[in-house]
């Protein structure tokens, strides 16, 4: 017995039934996919005086986090945002026509649409307090340098920040292989987004456990990305260490390819 | 002259076609990119900046515009009473800016026209939080500093009801309770700030402070003040008869007297600490505030009171409350009237214009992107033209 009855109903049905002792929900595999599914709702039942068991059942709508393919990305730049479709070149009056037929995922709550949104840098206190210890750090050095070195301190907290992630970003690292039963540690290149977690990873271990207790962690990650951004520091240490490992083991790379 | 003005307004509209930019900062921009320009170039600094660093002399003609207060005075008439935040933006660019606002001006219009024989006025600066003032009262209080007068300048009246570590039941009045640390750390700063006066003042009695310790009749006031720096336990009662001298002495002229305290609705209310009994202490069994509340009366003269009520670290207070009568209670309210209440406003769009222009020339405002008018209107949008949020934001571009 399958029905789909309002919410009101279904609850003064089952307090005049009372004892729910079971609630089940089955995701229900339907042609339509998206972020909103189906799911059937079992609810198992006894009478007040416990002689029969009863079960509702009902369809429900859930969301969850997974897409259909037809989903497409949503648009977040303001400037194509502003465009009149009508003003734009023919294949991206095409894609924008294209858009308009097909739905759209709901953009995440980390992407804005500000100009000064960087996708590498969010915008939760701790964050902002390093740009700005950064900040306040090498503007004190430009007011206090001579007019020759004022050019060749950098202040701008974002471009800092990128170089110094970049600085520590290894190219080769060790991977596991085996081959003829015993394992081999061979140099593999990393990928774009393993590079920036790993860059991300040894900075923030580096702050989490080399740290005085007293200090703040934003004034020490600032310490740490000031170093990396020079050239120097732990974490640039780490990543030639890397490297080194990997060049010594260099006579084993060619097991990569079997 | 004109020619060249125009001619670079002309060049300036062309930069950001089909945007129209507010008519100063097409100038400023316009001097940026062509220094050939004499007044394109002279222009950026008029806007933002003023020379007159008197605050005497500072009127509606300077209005928006930023004066520099040179280091060494800072040290001397601020060691205690800038806010945290603008502490570190002297520390980060070298020199202590502030803006000319009509908040200020008002007040300094007020406070020439003061008739000494009368009882001294109060005036009290209310608004939002984050609007600037705290600001407006060291403003106050640099020019009654430059014009010789005494500053009693107490920095956040809700520090001495909150936190407070140490309690002694008073030696001189047992239901009182005294507050060595609070009292002795702002005698230091007191006498700081007012040594050359203080030396100068006589006491008009014999104070005993315990079995070992007195100070006689016509000693400066300035020993009385080392007195309780060095002895903390009777530093309390050293501020009570500080001022209790300093009101008695203010009427006959000899000097004039400043009163300026930040968070003066601390003085009304309730207070976050207990006794040892745990019982919860009224801000009237505080003898530090028992003795400011009688100083922030007008039964004086030959002075004014400058207050400022903020909810910002307040206790029991909602975050929207900002009116007078929201924050000070009935009891407050009715011991602190009749006032001049003075509105500090959020920026006018003049005012956000300059605040902007000052930052883009400390190079606070580091992301390329803040300099373009988009940019610009996002910070508008972001801070909604509240000073405090538009500092916080600049921070981090």
């Amino acid at each position: 017995m399958c029905f789909n009855c309002p919410v009101e109903d279904y609850c003064q049905a089952a307090m005049f039934y009372s004892a729910i002792y079971s609630i089940l929900r089955f995701p229900l595999e339907t042609a339509n996919k998206g972020p909103v599914s189906t799911q059937l709702e079992l609810c198992f039942m006894r009478t007040p005086s416990l002689s029969s068991h009863f079960i509702l059942c009902r369809l429900i709508q859930v969301r969850w986090k997974r897409y259909a393919p037809a989903f497409l990305e949503p648009e977040v730049n303001k400037e194509t945002l502003h465009k009149e479709p009508t003003e734009l070149p023919e294949e991206e009056k095409k894609q924008w026509d294209f858009k308009t037929t097909r739905p759209i995922k709901a953009a995440p709550s980390s992407v804005t649409s500000s100009v000064f949104s960087d996708p590498l840098v969010s915008f939760p206190a701790f964050c902002t307090q390093t740009l700005e210890a950064i900040k306040r750090k090498q503007l004190k050095k430009y007011h206090e340098a001579s007019e020759e070195e004022k050019v060749n301190i950098e202040c701008n907290p974002y471009t800092i920040f990128h170089q110094a992630l970049s600085n520590c970003k290894p190219i080769v690292e060790l991977t596991s292989i085996s081959r003829g039963g015993r394992f081999y540690q061979i140099p593999t290149p990393v990928k774009d987004s393993r590079q920036r977690f790993l860059a991300m990873k040894w900075l923030i271990t580096e702050c989490t456990e080399n740290k005085n207790h007293r200090t703040f962690m934003h004034v020490k990650l600032s310490q740490e990305l000031l170093l990396a951004f020079h050239g120097e520091g732990p974490v640039i240490k780490m990543k030639h260490n890397v490297h080194k490992m990997a060049e010594s083991n260099r006579a084993y790379a060619h097991f990569r390819w079997g | 002259m004109l020619r060249g003005l125009s001619s670079a307004v002309r060049r300036g509209r062309t930069l950001y076609a089909g945007r129209s930019l507010h008519i100063t900062a097409r100038i400023c921009l316009n001097g940026i990119v062509n220094q050939d320009v004499q007044i394109a170039e002279e222009k950026p600094r008029a806007i933002f900046r003023t020379s007159e660093s008197n605050p005497a002399n500072h009127t509606e003609q300077h209005d928006c515009q930023h004066y520099s207060i040179p280091l060494e005075e800072v040290k001397v008439i601020f060691p205690h009473g800038l806010p945290r935040r603008f502490k570190e933006q002297i520390e980060t660019f070298k020199e202590a800016c502030l803006m000319v606002r009509k908040p200020a001006v008002e007040l300094f219009g007020y406070l020439k026209s003061t008739n000494f024989a009368q009882p001294a006025i109060r005036y009290v600066l209310y608004g939002e939080s984050g609007t600037g003032k705290t600001m407006t009262l060291c403003h106050a209080v640099h020019y009654c500093a430059k014009q010789g007068w005494l500053v009693l300048h107490i920095p956040d009246a809700h520090l001495l009801v909150k936190n407070c570590k140490q309690l002694l039941q008073s030696s001189y009045k047992t239901e009182r309770i005294d507050q060595p640390l609070q009292a002795s750390a702002w005698l230091k700063n007191f006498r700081t700030s007012n040594e050359h006066l203080l030396r100068e003042i006589k006491t008009q009695q014999k104070y005993t402070w315990n079995k070992w310790d007195s100070t006689e009749e016509g000693r400066p006031l300035v020993e009385m003040v080392e007195q309780g720096i060095t002895r903390m336990k009777t530093a309390t009662d050293v501020v009570g008869a500080v001022l209790k001298e300093l009101k008695r002495q203010c009427s006959l002229g000899s000097f004039k007297l400043l009163v300026a305290v930040d968070g003066v609705n601390a003085f009304w209310g309730k207070t976050t600490l207990r006794k040892r009994d745990k019982t919860l202490v009224s801000p009237e069994e505080l003898a530090l505030v028992h003795n400011l509340r009688k100083m922030v009366m007008n039964d004086w003269s030959g002075g004014a009171i400058v207050t400022t009520i903020c909810q910002t670290g307040s206790v029991f207070k909602p975050r929207l409350a900002y009116l007078p009568h929201e924050l000070l209670g009935d009891e407050g309210f009715s011991a602190l009237e009749p006032f001049v209440p003075i509105q500090v406003p959020k920026y006018s769009e003049k005012e956000f214009e300059s605040c902007y222009q000052y930052y883009l020339d400390r190079k606070w405002l580091q992301h390329e992107k803040a300099r373009t008018p988009d940019g610009r209107a996002e910070l508008l949008f972001l801070s909604g033209a509240n000073p405090a949020q538009l500092e916080r934001l600049a921070a981090m571009l």
